[in-house]
């Protein structure tokens, strides 16, 4: 059969291959080498349940019916469901995808679909032959069955419907009396310590009114509903789209200020985090979102020391900082479609119960971006539905992708709420443009259309939310209570100055200002001057400058500059003016530099060594004082290196007997690997050695994983040819249990042992003659 | 985008332009369930809180009201968070009610059984829930109904208080309104605070707090209990009734250190009832002597600690406060509104101001630069005794001695913290001065001779900072004060406020100490003035002392 599937896909003409290749597009990563290693993935597990992932909940449906079926065929599924009409349609969908193949009426399903697809077909239980003996014979007597079955208590009856519907099996906790009825008449076998499961054949006769596989769901479900007024939801997106671009600024303002240390394990530790939570008056997770966002937008960078690395805003983040709001906002959407990560997890526990934090590795998930496409294509779609019935919907279009996952699309949507992606829980015209343009930009992979080479503040996306949004305004309103208030969204040369003489009250649609002596005095510090800030108000107000203002800038540049401050090396005092005046006067001191701070002190920027060996050198007599103005007095002083330790004699080289006995066994060990490799075949001795001539190594891995994959179902013997811990070569031969999770478990009969091998360790196998 | 007057902003503050033709209506929409915070001259300051949230919903105000009052006058697009927030916010009003059950009496009533499960579990409502007397009904104790609402509004859960209020022993009370009229404004505080049934009215000083006091006892018809800070202000509250109502001299008593009358009106002062003897209160019967239909509570914002406990056993009656400044140094707020009752009429000063209601004030800071001398004491200070030594520094005299020449036709009063200080100024300018230790006596001879204008000028300590009715005076010069205190400040102020007969403009003065502590404290205590639209003017001591 293996080679069926590789021969008919080795004989699918070009398009159709090509289709196949787009549909699983996996198949082409790495770049196979020919047609017999895209057959072989395209049977891997792997890649069959990744297929599997993309298909709708009624085409899975239909597998499920064909997988019944001894002999899988389209007149056998149109049997079990009634006929209905969509099937056919479905299987096409299968075998374009080459999950099943072969002639319509007797189709082969991949092996592999078995493996990754529940036991139990249509939430149908295994046949009886497969469970009991004794509920296989009533089953194979179909009148006793009835009988059986009629003379079921009530209670009993209810268990057999509730586990006819699915799943088949049960825990015989809740019911026991009921379950022990069943059990005891053989309707219900018991498959291990208080569990239970309902046989094929009576899950059937029980799915009378629904069919054998049980409910279809040939239909997207319904979603209620009344549609909402664009322009209001337009309006609330372009609101948090704002409001989103400003918290990701104050963010990063506080992240300025306090640079977070990166942690060993990477990311950011929670402390620094909660402190920028709080610095930002946003919440934890909020601030995850946004330090992931910025950070995947190249708003946040890292900067290396000596010392340790520290997460800051990035180079380009002034830039952005400068443009308008649609634009900035553009960018952290766009950053956050394309994401590899799931911001929702910071804080969170692993599965080794380690603290996941922001910006980690941990919280790197590959699918994430699909996921975001994925439940704003279907939100686009759907202009009505509610955040459940959404999920509903992306749950029936990929079932196998939803499941477990539905906690990850909820966080997806409240992200995109946040971010302003969204407006009143539904699609924003400017998001769609957004989304648009990333879809034509993935047809247009050179940039030839005349849209690809439009610059960022022309997209459509920022031209649809430019318009929602207010324009930046360049004047205030200042008001006797020291706030300054900005209108409107202050355009970047007014942010800017403000940033500098006031203090950041509230921001959002407008922003508050005040101004303390505090801002004052830092707008003094920074250049400016009292008549510059006079003008500065004066210029920028539309109302007149309070008194009270213009008095506290006045009052403020009084004091400033009453300390003076500065460092210097050493001091040098004495109340004898005239010496002070003599030694500043003396050339040969020039080298010193030094200065006069008062009529009694001079200061150098050289250390007082320094100063007391060149005023000693000139004649002076000076003392050194110590930091509590003692005078000191100098001793000279030996200098050593750092203590050593001295040489010991020592003894001959020797080894203990234990370590002998234990060289000896790991020789013998050597050998016996030897003697088995011996007999292994000679592909799989060779590979293991070193590279074959007829097969790259990675043709021969694929090769040897079929084989395997072969041996595990047929449950036969196998040669595999490995490289074990040691990194030398090593064959064995085993019967495989399994393979899965990057690992293959075999029996080695020989030794009665499950042994365990790396996938990626194996170079070869062979079966056993 | 509209060019609407508000700018929501995401800290959930509401930005009004006061300019703004729509700034009126928008008021009006917003007012229900935004708290104002401050109302300078150009743009003045909402905030959504959930306490405003919810006294909204308890006016009768839904989430869709809400929303769409925002979105109607805003400027810009607001944010979908905030329209969440609110709706969440309002969502949890109501989902428990106190109700007064037939058969189990007062209940806790919870119309989300996960709401009321939750609560019941709380440690915080520890002793004030009874057993459950069926599946969604708790039985409450009626002593337990202030401090129970209290704990549900710190979980986020406000009840419902359906349960009514007492009504009292009846009791006929009528306005006179007889060359005067209830004021547009007053009507209104009395008809939100009597629809909402108990709460807390904010009015400038001087603008007539005791006549919604009297229009609310009138609407009640009921014995009411009258709440005060002092014995002085008790007794102009009894001329007031006595002048304004069809009540008589028989029909008030007062209730305090000198008398201990209980009448159908009875007016009574914090001072008597938290006296403490022996670990007990021995006046609290006061609350029990009749069965009150109305207990008014006068300068709400000074109302002292054990008070509020008193106040969490008298849920069942109606309850009225009455301040100028809710603004509580101790940010004890919350429980005002708590037990009293939400906020239910605010008016900002300067509106009041513009319709004559009160008059036209004028501030001034005056800067004093101290000599070496006293720049050299306060260097040395104990940082303890940092801000007496500014406050009190003699430099200070010789200004406040201009600017009472300044004003040498007017009534002054010298209002100040440190009694040296005062005694000092009152030796020096040779006028009387009133203090704690003044009998009640001589006050109101003193009080009566400054408001004939047989004295123009008197010196207060702290007794002068409220329910002082004096309308006369139009200049207040503040010497020093009780550190940051923002609420002294607009009480200071309001001594000045009485509208005079000749529409004169009213002047207050703060005299402080340049480069010191004195500055620092000075500019917090103006905040709350500046921020009701007050624009101090700050000039030098030279300036005066040049005139």
């Amino acid at each position: 059969m293996t080679n069926d599937f590789a021969d008919a896909i080795r004989a699918l003409p070009d398009e159709e291959l090509g289709a196949l290749l787009q549909l699983r597009p996996d198949l082409l990563v790495p770049m196979p080498a020919d047609t017999y290693s895209v057959a072989a993935r395209a049977q891997s597990k792997v890649s069959v349940a990744r297929a599997l992932d993309g298909l709708d909940q009624f085409t899975l449906e239909v597998l499920d019916g064909l997988r019944l079926l001894p002999t899988p065929s389209l007149s056998g599924v149109l049997a079990l469901t009634n006929n209905h009409p969509g099937v056919k349609e479905a299987i096409a969908r299968l075998q374009a995808r080459f999950l099943v193949h072969g002639d319509i009426e007797d189709l082969d399903l991949v092996p592999a679909i078995e493996e990754v697809c529940s036991p139990f077909i249509a939430g149908l239980g295994h046949p009886a032959e497969l469970l009991d003996a004794q509920v296989a014979q009533l089953m194979s007597d179909p009148a006793k069955m009835r009988r059986t079955l009629l003379s079921a208590p009530p209670q009993a009856r209810a268990v057999l419907d509730r586990l006819a519907e699915g799943p088949p099996v049960g825990t015989a906790s809740a019911t026991t009396e009921a379950v022990a009825w069943l059990v005891e008449n053989h309707l219900l076998a018991e498959v291990t310590e208080g569990m239970v499961e309902l046989p094929r054949e009576l899950g059937l006769l029980l799915r009378r009114d629904s069919g054998p596989l049980g409910e279809l769901h040939p239909k997207p479900p319904k979603v209620s509903g009344v549609a909402k007024d664009q322009s209001k939801v337009d309006s609330a997106g372009a609101g948090q789209a704002m409001s989103a671009v400003q918290h990701v600024e104050a963010v990063l303002e506080a992240l300025a200020n306090e640079p977070a240390p990166l942690l060993r394990g990477g990311g950011m530790g929670v402390l620094p985090w909660r402190r920028l939570a709080k610095s930002a008056g946003l919440t934890e997770q909020d601030t995850a979102l946004y330090l992931e966002t910025a950070h995947a937008a190249g708003l946040i960078g890292e900067l290396e020391s000596s010392t340790d690395t520290v997460f800051i805003p990035a180079a380009g983040y002034d830039q952005w900082r400068a443009a308008p709001l649609a634009q900035r906002w553009a960018r952290l959407a766009n950053a956050w479609l394309a994401m590899h990560r799931q911001p929702a997890l910071a804080g969170k526990r692993d599965e080794k119960d380690r603290p996941m934090t922001v910006l980690s590795p941990q919280l790197e998930r590959a699918a994430a971006p699909a996921m975001r496409r994925e439940i704003l294509t279907e939100l686009a779609r759907t202009a009505t539905a509610e955040t459940d019935e959404l999920i509903e919907l992306v749950r029936w279009r990929a079932p196998r992708r939803m499941r477990g996952r539905e906690h990850i699309y909820r966080d997806l949507l409240r992200e995109a709420a946040v971010l302003g992606v969204t407006g009143l829980d539904s699609m924003t015209g400017y998001t769609r443009a957004l989304l648009a343009s990333l879809s034509s930009a993935q047809d247009d992979p050179l940039g030839l259309r005349p849209e690809a080479d439009r610059p960022p503040e022309q997209t459509a996306a920022v031209l649809a939310l430019a318009e929602l949004l207010p324009a930046p305004v360049d004047h205030v309103l200042v008001q006797a209570d020291l706030t300054v208030v900005v209108p409107g969204p202050a355009e970047p040369a007014l942010a800017a100055e403000l940033d500098l003489v006031a203090e950041h009250e509230s921001g959002g649609g407008a922003s508050v200002y005040r101004v303390t002596p505090a801002s004052v005095r830092h707008a003094l510090d920074t250049g400016f001057t009292a008549l510059d800030l006079h003008n500065l108000f004066k210029r920028r107000s539309t109302t007149a400058v309070p008194q009270a203002l213009t008095y506290l800038i006045d009052d403020v540049a009084r004091t400033h500059g009453g300390l003076r401050s500065g460092g210097a090396g050493a001091y040098l005092r004495s109340d004898d003016e005239g010496l002070m005046a003599e030694v500043l006067a003396d050339r040969s001191l020039a080298d010193l530099q030094l200065r006069r701070l008062a009529p009694t002190v001079l200061i150098t920027p050289f250390t007082p060594g320094r100063l007391l060996s060149s005023l000693r050198e000139a004649g002076y007599a000076p003392v050194p004082e110590d930091s509590t103005g003692a005078a000191m007095l100098t001793k000279p002083r030996v200098r050593r290196a750092a203590a050593r330790g001295a040489l010991q004699p020592q003894l001959d080289l020797s080894f203990s007997p234990a370590r002998v006995l234990g060289a000896v066994e790991e020789l013998r060990r050597g050998d016996a690997r030897l003697r088995v490799a011996r007999r292994a075949p000679a592909e799989v001795r060779a590979a293991a050695g070193h590279p074959m001539s007829s097969l790259t190594a990675v043709q021969a891995h694929s090769q040897a994983l079929s084989i395997l994959q072969q041996a595990v179902r047929d449950k036969a013997k196998v040669w595999v040819g490995y490289v074990d811990a040691h990194g030398s070569a090593a064959s064995r031969l085993v019967r495989p249990v399994s393979i899965g999770a990057g690992y293959l478990r075999a029996e080695d009969e020989r030794t009665q042992m499950l042994h365990t091998f790396a996938l990626h360790r194996i170079t070869a196998a062979a079966p056993a003659e | 985008m509209t060019a609407g007057p508000l700018i929501v902003q995401s800290d959930k503050t509401l930005l009004l332009e006061v300019d703004h033709p729509d700034a009126t209506a928008c008021r009006m929409a917003i007012a229900p369930f935004a708290e104002l915070e401050r109302s300078p001259e150009h743009v003045h300051t909402y905030r959504l809180t959930p306490l405003g949230l919810w006294n909204a919903r308890a006016a009768g105000h839904d989430a869709e009201q809400v929303v769409d009052a925002l979105l109607r006058f805003s400027r810009y697009p607001v944010p979908h968070a905030l329209l969440v927030d609110v709706a969440d916010t309002m969502d949890r009003y109501g989902r428990l009610q106190l109700v007064n059950d037939p058969a189990h009496g007062l209940v806790l009533r919870g119309l989300d059984r996960a709401v009321l499960t939750e609560v019941a579990r709380s440690k915080k409502l520890a002793g004030m829930l009874g057993a459950k007397v069926a599946d969604e009904l708790i039985a409450v104790h009626p002593s337990e109904r202030g401090r129970l609402k209290q704990a549900l509004l710190k979980l986020g859960w406000p009840a419902e208080d359906l349960a009514g209020y007492v009504d009292g022993e009846a009791h006929a009370i009528s306005l006179h309104q007889d060359g005067w009229q209830l004021r547009s404004y007053q009507q209104q505080a009395v008809d939100s605070f009597w629809a909402g049934g108990s709460g807390v009215v904010v009015l400038p000083c001087g603008a007539g707090k005791t006549l919604v006091g009297a229009a609310a006892m009138a609407e009640a018809s009921a014995t009411t209990l009258i709440l005060v800070t002092n014995t002085v202000a008790g007794r102009q509250w009894k001329r007031e009734l006595l002048a304004r109502t069809s009540l008589t001299e028989e029909e008030i008593g007062e209730y305090s250190g000198e008398r201990k009358e209980i009448r159908p009106v009875t007016i009574a002062t914090y001072q008597v009832l938290t006296t403490r003897r022996g670990g007990v209160f021995p006046h609290l019967s006061v609350f029990d002597a009749r069965d009150w239909g109305l207990i008014i509570y006068d300068e709400v914002h000074l109302l002292p600690a054990p008070m509020f406990r008193f106040t969490a056993d008298l849920q069942a009656r109606r309850r009225l406060g009455l301040t100028a400044t809710l603004v509580r140094e101790d940010g004890k707020e919350g429980d005002v509104f708590s037990l009293i009752g939400p906020k239910r009429f605010d008016a900002p000063w300067r509106d009041i101001e513009d319709q004559g209601w009160i008059a036209p004030a004028d501030c001034t800071e005056v800067r004093v630069t101290l000599t070496d001398e006293e720049r050299m004491s306060y260097a040395v200070a104990e940082p303890e005794e940092r801000y007496r030594v500014a406050a009190t520094a003699h430099t200070k005299l010789p200004v406040v001695e201009a600017i009472l020449a300044r004003h040498s036709g007017d009534q002054v009063l010298v209002i100040g913290a440190y009694l040296d200080q005062l005694h000092e100024l009152s030796d020096h300018l040779d006028v009387p001065m009133i203090h704690g230790g003044t009998t009640n006596k001589e006050r109101e001879r003193l009080f009566d001779a400054f408001r004939d204008g047989s004295i123009r000028t008197l010196v207060l300590s702290k007794v002068g900072n409220f329910s002082i009715d004096l309308p006369e005076a139009t200049v207040a010069v503040q010497v020093s004060g009780t550190f940051g205190s923002r609420q002294e400040e607009a009480q200071r102020l309001g001594r000045v406020l009485r509208p005079k007969a000749d529409g004169r403009q009213a002047h207050f003065y703060t005299v402080v100490s340049r480069d010191t502590i004195d500055t620092e404290y000075a500019a917090h205590r103006q905040r709350f003035l500046a921020e009701q639209g007050y624009a101090y003017t700050i000039i030098d001591a030279d300036d005066v002392l040049r005139k």
